[in-house]
This record gives structure tokens, sequence and C-alpha cells, in this order.
């Protein structure tokens, strides 16, 4: 290949939230990333490649932003990047659905300077909606070339990839667009820049940028001398303009003014070369969102959904775990058929089969629960989750939006962290941040699977959503608590856009559910895989273990004997109790024992215990680990327990606390690096640890107490759940009382009237 | 024709009315201009959330969600129906 020939350039997709620039950027470049109907799915930077017969071009795709004053960090990404963008080739997508909007961001662009080269997406709706759009009048009167598409089909990007081909780079050379900043305001800002030698004809986009926004923005800085001179600079703008419209402008309506006068460019523009549909919502839409959202439906149909959700992921689940459970015990018999007993077999079987195949199997329960969270994300129907939601978030100090990377927590904790980067107050971000490992993650459901099934029989479900409650109500007092200790003044600010319902595509569905279980499959290939390994290792050696009595002995001397089902019975007895006793002996028994005494009192013998520690390398161990642990009672996890001695309240006691014990490391890895202090990240691995031992014990003492006075377990839980509610309600009402809403100290968080005043150095 | 002014958080469901001005001095107001609420821009208010707040909105085409704190910001010029 003659790879000098071939020309190396970058495209970077900017636009609105939701307007399509991840679907266009797969259609574009053939990689198949998360593409959602709600604002807020990409919160990274994520590149990928197109190859034209004499190009390379390197595809950015930028989280979406509104405008370019950025007000959350993902909105941050895009300004940082306009200059070295600006010198390559920027592609604007514009969802044509939402014309007047989306061209404000093509509007700032151009007044930078920046010539985008715009794609008209979402075209097929458009057109549906009678919709129409001269496209050589939008070129001649603004500048830039514009291209109508359907990402979604990829109908448009062939003649989009070529024209992108052709560009070098997109800074202005012929000022000459409808959309460009008026002069008045361009004299100004240049006068900006003059106050560091720099002039608008050579200055950079965001340069530029600085300057139109010192204009407009409250001062602050903290030069007297430097503010006089922006004073002046802003009083004669306003006069300029004022006398220019007309209007009667004071320094202070700036702002305003430029974004109206921004929009009514865009009205211009638009009623020159456009005719937009009339209606922008189709009737059965309205209808649709009046049923959804509706006062006394929209909380019932959401619970609804939510059940239906659950109920699907465990039922319906179940056959086909039972088949792949049935399907891995076959494998074992027959390896253990096949080879000749040695510890590479049991390496095998013990090993990497009850290790890897125990996580598996869970394989259907995640797809289950995917492909409904793919629907809802899709149809739109998230948004109106967020917007019935908010209500109860706010309650507990979380904005609406904190919904979103709450459900995405059902399947890892991992993404849903990262995606709190959509909620644009850093207080509220550590917060969602915080109570994020509060959700059940996929990768907890296994022990909650087996040991309700195994011990609580057919009130399985009633009994898995005790625990989901009991969970969530520790949320909502860790919340609360915290929101009432650390609660500022100020409140980032609720904007929540409702994207138009649209139907899933299966591709997008399908690649969701490829994306969830290659995650899946990946940890249990790896992560999962290695654990299980040491987990073995440790398990089997050493290998000569001082056993009470000699069992193998006994063993042959009934074999020499007449074989009966009495002495077949014997043997496998003695064979049980020798393995038993063997593993006793193991590291891993001893490493259990040493740290037993600090689990005791929640009643976990040292099986339990030590199987938490896997646990927080990846959740799935845990059942994993339990299953080699147990191996020597009975080869199913569940039975192996109940003869161990397992009830059914230290069953209950146990799940609790794998519930909430601790983050895995994956999620404090990015608990740590999204909020950038090693401080809160300690504090989110050492509060879980209390909270989880805290409430187990409490429930085990409360249970034991009324057992042991004759109440079943389901009188004690029910007063469990008083107790705590009760409990959460004084704590509450005192701390109020303590705090009042005042800011005592605080995490660092903008906006913060302590950190103002520099009293408080903040956390972070 | 008698024109009544409104905080945006006052308007009833399903009535419209255009923004007059917006409350400068929140750091909000920034970005409820740049989305387009902007002086003179017609907006309705579509329907309030289960637990009262927030309410949907319809403005320039498209649908936003606002908290009463945020529709608070936002003063709006109303034609009063005739009864
Ligand atoms: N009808 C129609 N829908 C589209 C088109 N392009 C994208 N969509 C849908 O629009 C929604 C948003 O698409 P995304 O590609 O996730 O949008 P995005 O701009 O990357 O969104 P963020 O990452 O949240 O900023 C998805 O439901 C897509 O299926 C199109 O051309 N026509
Ligand atoms: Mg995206």
């Amino acid at each position: 290949m003659n790879t000098e020939t071939i020309k190396q350039k970058r495209v970077f997709l900017i636009g609105n939230p939701n307007s399509g620039k991840t679907s266009l950027f797969n259609a574009l470049t053939g990689e198949r990333k998360r593409v959602g109907n709600w604002p807020g799915v990409t919160v990274q930077k994520i590149e990928g490649i197109i190859k034209t017969g004499s190009h390379k071009l390197v595809v950015n795709d930028l989280p979406g932003t509104y405008s370019l004053s950025p007000a959350t960090p993902e909105e941050e990404i895009v300004l940082k990047t306009l200059d070295e963008a600006s010198g390559n080739v920027i592609l604007n997508v514009v969802d044509i659905g939402n014309f007047e909007r989306n061209l404000f961001l093509t509007t700032q662009l151009i007044e930078l300077g920046i010539s985008p080269v715009v794609s008209l997406n979402c075209f097929d709706t458009f057109t549906a909606g009678g919709g129409n759009i001269d496209l050589n009048k939008f070129t001649r009167l603004t500048g830039i070339s514009a291209f109508p598409t359907i990402a979604r089909t990829g109908e448009g990007v062939t003649s989009l990839t070529e024209h992108l081909a052709g560009i070098d780079n997109c800074l202005i050379t012929k000022p000459c667009s409808c959309l460009r900043l008026p002069e008045d305001w361009i004299s100004a800002a240049d006068r900006i820049l003059g106050l560091n030698g720099n002039t608008w004809k050579k200055a950079g986009p965001v340069e530029k940028f600085k300057a139109i926004r010192l204009l407009i923005a409250p001062i602050e800085e903290n030069n007297p001398e430097q503010i006089e001179k922006l004073r002046i600079i802003r009083e004669e703008l306003a006069a300029s303009i004022s006398e220019r419209t007309g209007k009667d402008l004071k320094a202070g309506d700036l702002a305003c003014e430029l974004a109206s006068d921004r929009y009514q460019r865009i009205e211009m523009l638009i009623a020159e070369c456009a005719t937009v549909p009339g209606k922008t919502l189709p009737p059965w839409q309205e209808k649709l969102d009046s049923i959804l959202t509706n006062r006394w439906l929209g909380l019932p149909i959401f619970a609804l959904l939510m059940g239906w959700v659950f109920y699907t992921t465990f039922s319906i689940g179940e056959y086909p775990m039972g088949w792949l459970e049935s399907l891995f015990t076959t494998l074992s018999t027959w390896i253990e058929a096949n080879m000749n007993e040695g510890l590479v077999r049991s390496l095998i079987v013990e090993g990497v089969i009850a290790g890897v195949g125990g996580v598996l199997v869970f394989v259907p329960n995640i797809l289950i629960l995917f492909f409904w969270i793919a629907l809802l994300e899709d149809s739109g129907y998230m948004s109106r989750a967020a917007f019935l939601m908010d209500r109860l978030m706010n309650s507990i100090g979380l904005h609406g939006r904190a919904f979103i990377p709450m459900i995405m927590g059902l399947g890892c904790n991992v993404p849903a962290v990262m995606a709190t980067r959509i909620i644009d107050n850093r207080f509220q971000r550590l917060l969602t941040m915080l109570l994020i490992p509060l959700i059940t993650c996929a990768a907890r459901l296994p022990v909650l699977v087996i040991l309700c099934g195994t011990f609580f029989g057919d009130n399985a479900s009633f009994w898995m959503f005790t625990l989901f409650f009991v969970n969530l109500l520790v949320l909502i007092f860790l919340g609360q608590a915290t929101s009432l200790l650390f609660k500022t003044e100020e409140n980032s600010p609720f904007l929540l856009e409702m994207p138009p319902y649209r139907l899933p595509t299966a591709s997008s569905v399908f690649h969701m559910l490829y994306e969830k279980v290659e995650h899946f499959v990946e940890k249990a290939g790896t992560i999962i895989l290695a654990g299980s390994i040491i987990i073995w290792v440790l398990s089997v050696f050493p290998r000569d273990v001082p056993l009470s009595k000699d069992y193998d002995s006994q063993i042959v001397q009934l074999k020499s004997g007449p074989v009966t089902n009495e002495t077949a019975g014997k043997i496998a007895e003695l064979t049980r109790q020798k393995n038993i006793e063997q593993m006793e002996g193991r590291y891993m028994a001893r490493i259990g024992k040493a740290i037993h005494p600090i689990m005791k009192p929640l009643g976990f013998s040292w099986r339990e215990t030590v199987s938490l520690i896997p646990g927080f390398l990846a959740k799935e161990s845990v059942v994993s680990t339990l299953s080699v642990l147990y191996l020597p009672f009975d080869e199913n996890l569940g039975d192996a327990m109940k003869i161990s001695g397992m009830n059914k309240l230290s069953a209950f006691v146990f799940m609790l606390f794998t519930l909430m014990y601790i983050p895995c490391i994956a999620t404090l890895g990015v608990i740590w690096r999204e909020s950038g202090s090693t401080r809160f990240t300690l504090m989110a691995l050492v509060v879980y640890f209390f909270i989880a031992y805290a409430v187990s014990f409490f429930v085990l003492k409360i249970s034991t107490l009324l057992t042991s006075s004759g109440q079943g377990l389901i009188e004690g839980a029910v007063i469990v759940l008083v107790v705590l509610f009760a409990g959460w309600y004084i704590i509450r009402t005192f701390l109020k009382a303590i705090t009042g809403s005042k800011c005592k100290s605080c995490a660092g968080c903008q906006g913060c009237p302590v950190n103002q005043d520099k009293s408080c150095s903040g956390g972070s | 024709m008698v024109k009544t002014t409104l905080s945006l958080a006052e308007l009833p469901e399903g009535h419209s009315g255009t923004i007059r001005d917006i409350d400068t001095s929140s750091p909000t107001s920034q970005r409820l201009l740049d989305l387009g609420f902007v002086p003179g821009t017609p907006i309705k208010a579509i329907q309030k959330a289960p637990l009262g707040d927030p309410t949907t909105f319809q403005i320039r085409g498209y649908q936003l969600g606002l908290r009463k704190s945020e529709a608070d910001l936002i003063n709006i010029d109303v034609i009063p129906d005739e009864h």
C-alpha cells in the first residue's frame, strides 16, 4: 500500500444532544456505538475511521451540546476541542425537525469564523411532516454547504463523505453569511481582544468566543482598571445597538439581546429558504404523551412497566438459565468421565467451569433486562420517566436526570457512574455517584437468584422484592441525609428535553444487547477467570491436610467387602466428610477463618466471609467462590448451603450484606476518575461497608428477637421496615433541626456561597 | 387587547403566552436564552408531572421540561380568555 499518498484528516461531529450524531457517526464509519433516544447518551469523545479512495478520515463523535457556553462537563469537551477542530473539518449535525434551536449552535460557530459542513439530519420525519427546504438557497445565504441525511438508515451519507474528503479546514475565508455577528458586536469584541493586544482578525475561535462572553457574562474580573474598561465597552455597545434597533438597551441586557438577535437571524433564514411543518408532533404522539405522563396514570404505568421488566428478567430468564446450567453440568460430567483424576481435571472442572460457568448462566437474565431497557430508551420513554420521577428524585436531593444513570446502574454501576456526567451541578453529580452503588447491578443478581430460589422457594420473587425495597430505603435515607447535611442553596437548572417518540430500531436494540453481553462475557473471561483460578489454587493447596481419621483406609476397607447399597452410601458419606475436612485445611479456609471474627456477628460462616473478598474484584465472583467452597457438600450450591446449616434468616442477611457491602473495584475506579477526589472515593468505600454491616446486623437481631418470641420471618421483616422508616424519619427531623438548610461544609461544589467567601476550602 | 403579565410557572396547562423578559441575574438564564427563551417567543404549557412539578412546555417546535424554580425566572404576557 502506498500509505504516503493517503491523506489523513480529522472530522469532528458537533451538534445538539439527541440530534443523531452517534447514529451518523455509525453510518459514516460502520462502527456501532451506543445510540439512544434521549439527550446525553454520549458522554465521551469517541473515534472511528472512514477510508475513501485517497483519504483517511478520522471521525470524532463528541457529546451533544445546545450551545457553546458550557454548562456540563461533557459540553466543555466540545469547547475545548474547538480550536483543534476548526483547523480540521467540523461536521455540524442539525436535527431539522428542531430547526431553530439546532441552528443556534451553527450560528455560534459561524460567528466565530468557522464554516461547518452541515448535515440536516432526521430528514425523513421532516419531509413526512410536510417540511421542505431549498438547499441551494440555504447554502447561498449561509455560506455553508448542507446535506440532508437520514442517519438511522444511512441515506445521504455517501455524498456527505465525498464532500468531507474534499475539504481541508473550516475556517471561513469569505465572511458573508446571513448568520454572522452584527458589526457593532464584532467591533466591541475586537476592543475586548485589544485589551490583551489581540484583534478579531487574528484571534482563534476560542479567543473570539471568550471575548464575546466577556461582553455578556457577569464580570468576574478582579482588576478594577479592567472592570472599568469592560464597563465602558459594554455601555457603548448597548448604545450602538439601541441606535441601530430603536430599543432602549442597558449594558445588563446584552446577553438577552445577543440571544434574541441570533434567533432573529435564524428565523429570517428559515423563512427565506424552508417550510417547516406546522404541527410539531403528530397527533398520536400527543395522545400517547398525555397518557404516559398523565397526572393519574403516569406513575402507575411507570410502576407497571418496571414491574414487568423485573418480572420477565427473573421468571422467564429462569428457563434458559436452567438449560445453560445443565449444559455446564453435562460438560463437567463429560470431562470427569474422559479425563484422569488429578489437579488439571480439578482445575478445569472445579476452577474454570464452576467459576466462569457459574457466572455465564446469567447471560439470559441480562439479555432480557437490557432488551426492555433498550426499548424504553429508544422509544423516548426514558425522558418521560425522568420527568415523572423528578419530584421524587428531587426529594432525595437528586435531579430528575439522575434517574437515568440509576436505571443504567441496574446493568452495571460503571457506565452508570460515567453517565452522571449528564448532571451539571457538581454536588448533585457527586451525590448521584455516591448512591449508584446501592443500585443492584446485574453482577449481584446471581447471589439473589440462587439464595432466594433455594431458601424461599415459591416466595422467591416476594423476598427479592423485599431486598430491593430495603436497599431502596437505605438509598433514600443516605440521599436525604447527605443532601440535608451538605445541601447548597443553589440547585442546578432542570432542563429536560422531551424527544419525539420513535420506533426503536432492531439494530440499535441488538447493539445494546451485544454490548452488554460482550462486556459481561469479557469480564467472565478475564477478571472472573483469573479470580476463579486463584480461588481454586487457594482451595486445593496445601495438598496434605491432616485429617481427624484415616478416611482412605476406611474406604478401601469398605470397598474390599461385598458391595451393597449400604456400603455404597457409607463410602459416599465418608468421601464427602473427607472432602469437607480437607477444604477446612486449605489456604482459603485459613484466610476465611482469620477474618471470620469480623463477620461472625452477622451469622456468616467462614465460607461466606471469604467469598466477599473476590466479590470486591467482581460481584459475580461471590457466587463462583461459594460454588468452589461448597462443592464438597453438594454439586448444587443452594442445596449445599442448606445442608451446611444455612437458614432463611442467615440467607436473607447474607444477601442484604452482599447487595450493599462495597462497590466493586471497577466502580470505585470510575468513581475516582469521575469525582477526581481520592477522599470521596475512600468515603464511598468505607461508608458502604458500615452501612451494610449496620443494616444487616439490625435486621438479624430484630428478626432473631422476633423468631425466638414466636413470630415468623414475615412479621420480622415488616417490623424491621417500620423501624427503619421511623428511624429515618427521626434522624431526618433531627438533622433538619440542627443544620437548617445551611451549607455546613461541602464537597467543593460550584456556586456554594461558602466557597465564594473562601472560608471553606472545599473537599476536593 | 388587555395583556397580563405572569411568571411562566403560573401559566395553566394547555394555555399559551409570549415571553416578555427573563431574569438575567440567575446563572441559569444564559442556558434558557440559548435554548430559545428570548423575548417575543410564543410558549405553551403542556403538562404538569403527576407530583405537580416539573411542567413540560412547548417552545420553538420542541418540548422541554422545566421545574417551577426555572419557570419562575421567565415572565410572560398572556391575553386572557373572554370569560
Ligand atoms: N427518524 C430518524 N431518527 C433518527 C435519525 N438519526 C438518528 N435518529 C434517532 O435519534 C435518536 C438519537 O440518536 P443518537 O445518535 O443517539 O443522537 P446523539 O446526537 O448521538 O445524542 P447524544 O449522544 O445524546 O448527544 C435515536 O433514537 C436515533 O435512532 C434520522 O435520520 N431519522
Ligand atoms: Mg451520541
